[in-house]
């Protein structure tokens, strides 16, 4: 029977709990800065609410919009051959056998060897920071969209086939739509992912980006500054993870 | 509507091979015999024997091991591209997209077709409203009950006007009350319509009720009875289901079907 409302859940808000304990951990967060010195903690390294405070005035915009285009270009570059990817092992049996061992192979890889691959293989930060990325966010799309593909049930697929579509038509009208909760949810992941990659990547060899501020932080010992550039990532993670969000509530309400 | 064809099963045979074991499985052992244009069927038989399998071979989702079914000279599996828009199925479970509303899962058939946007809603609309869910338009999978939710499967089916209609015990898990008001509208819109329709059910009464024709399959699949209900009276009704049920149970035909 039709239900009163057609609009689906709506997007999960911040409660007034987790206010409550922000504001707590900010309260106690200040009482241990203020304290620090009779417990015998240095000043520099447990910095006041208003230190912090300053230091975020002092963030460059540029910073956190180059490493935010790294992330969303690297991501885009991976959904993209993550997906072309996921087709083919679909589609193609042989491919799937072969293949997959490969990917499982990279899904292995730490991240850190990676970043030191990429420093003795290419010359240009760019291209470095960009393959880390691809390199470990590309089979995680790959393996989230091949499995969600292998889900789609036998009975819808028979369905679907039983009007005899065009092979574009059955992905377009079947497979895409079946499998975009799980390239939400891969989305998600992958955003959570890179940002933690890009930072150390960027660390590591970059003159630019909030991995590189980081890393200038650490070097003049500001503790404050440091606080301030985790706080914009954690931040930035949070809007990108808000977007993904609001746009399920777009595409998915359907669902009950 | 595409025209209707007759439908000729020559010699069919399907083997399969367990992906487990390897072991060989006789699905259909030999299947012979013609439906004529028009004609509504039921193909009646165990659980097991084999008429699902037919029926996929039949939409062209499977190729037989041997033998043939042709429909109007070609093979529905070979010519598989040559028969959209000829042949339409109503499954066992309504198979509804859940992402679609019912006019959009009503839509799915005549997009595959190609046909201008306008006219594959109002033919939706159309067909929608002829079976009762005016109103539910645009309401969701979720939001209907199981019998609505059929209805939206047959109107998919219908909408676009095949020569062929295909019901895989699709009233089967719906109350007695649903199930027999669907299977009279399914059959009745089939016959006004021109369409051949083949309805495979397993439930005895479900098939002396709806149509011309009483296929009766053995296990493995193997025409045990080709009954022409035709020459059989209302009176006739327990004598054959009993019959049937004989046919069915010994895996041979019972005498009483042979007059």
């Amino acid at each position: 029977m039709i239900s009163p409302d057609l609009g689906g859940t709506p997007p999960a808000r911040l409660p007034r709990e987790a206010f409550v304990a922000l504001a707590v951990l900010a309260a106690l967060w200040e009482t241990l800065a203020r304290l620090s010195p009779a417990l015998g903690i240095p000043a520099f390294a447990v910095p006041s609410l208003v230190r912090i405070g300053e230091a975020l005035t002092k963030i460059t915009p540029l910073d956190v919009a180059v490493t935010l285009a790294r992330v969303l270009g690297a991501l885009a570059a991976s959904f993209a051959l993550g997906v072309a990817g996921a087709v083919v092992m679909y589609l193609s049996q042989t491919a799937d056998r072969y293949a997959k061992p490969i990917v499982r192979l990279l899904m292995a890889v730490p991240v850190v060897s990676w970043i030191l691959f990429a420093i003795l293989w290419f010359r240009w930060v760019e291209f470095r920071i960009g393959f880390v990325l691809v390199v470990v966010c590309a089979p995680v799309f790959l393996i989230d969209i091949l499995d969600a593909m292998k889900g789609v049930s036998r009975e819808l697929r028979e369905m679907v086939r039983s009007f005899r579509p065009t092979r574009v038509q059955f992905f377009v009208k079947l497979m895409l739509p079946a499998t975009l909760p799980a390239i939400l949810t891969s989305w998600k992941i992958n955003l959570s992912l890179a940002i933690r990659v890009v930072t150390i990547a960027e660390l590591v060899g970059a003159v630019t980006g909030i991995g590189h501020q980081l890393a200038v932080a650490q070097e003049l010992f500001s503790v404050a500054n440091v606080f301030a550039w985790t706080l914009v990532l954690v931040v930035l993670l949070f809007a990108l993870e808000a977007a993904v969000n609001w746009l399920e509530h777009r595409l998915l309400r359907w669902r009950t | 509507m595409s025209a209707p064809a007759p439908i000729e099963v020559a010699g069919l045979r399907k083997v399969y091979r367990q992906t487990t074991t390897g072991e060989a499985v006789t699905a259909i052992q030999q299947l012979d015999f013609r439906i004529e244009p028009g004609e509504v069927v039921a193909i009646v038989g165990q659980t097991g024997c084999g008429k699902s399998t037919f029926f996929d071979i039949l939409i062209g989702l499977e190729a037989p091991t041997a033998g043939s079914i042709e429909i109007g000279g070609r093979t529905p599996y070979g010519d598989f591209d040559g028969f959209r828009g000829r042949i339409a199925t109503v499954f066992q479970q309504d198979r509804l997209l859940p992402w679609r509303s019912a006019l959009d899962n009503v839509r799915l058939g005549l997009e595959m077709l190609g046909l201008p946007e306008a006219q594959q809603v109002e033919r939706s609309r159309e067909w929608l409203a002829r079976l009762g869910l005016g109103d539910f338009l645009q309401a969701y999978p979720h939001e209907l009950s199981g019998g609505m939710r059929q209805r939206v499967a047959i109107a998919r089916a219908f909408a676009v006007q095949p020569g062929i209609l295909l019901a895989d015990e699709a009233f089967g898990h719906l109350d007695e009350v649903t199930a027999s008001q669907l299977r009279d509208e399914f059959v009745g819109l089939a016959r006004a319509n021109g369409a051949t329709a083949v309805l495979i059910t397993h439930q005895l009464e479900e098939a002396i009720g709806i149509g011309n024709r009483i296929l009766v399959f053995g296990k493995p699949a193997t025409l045990l009875a080709d009954v022409r209900l035709d020459g059989y009276g209302a009176d006739d009704t327990a004598l054959l289901r009993e019959a049937i049920q004989a046919t069915l149970q010994t895996n041979r035909i019972d005498p009483r079907l042979l007059q």
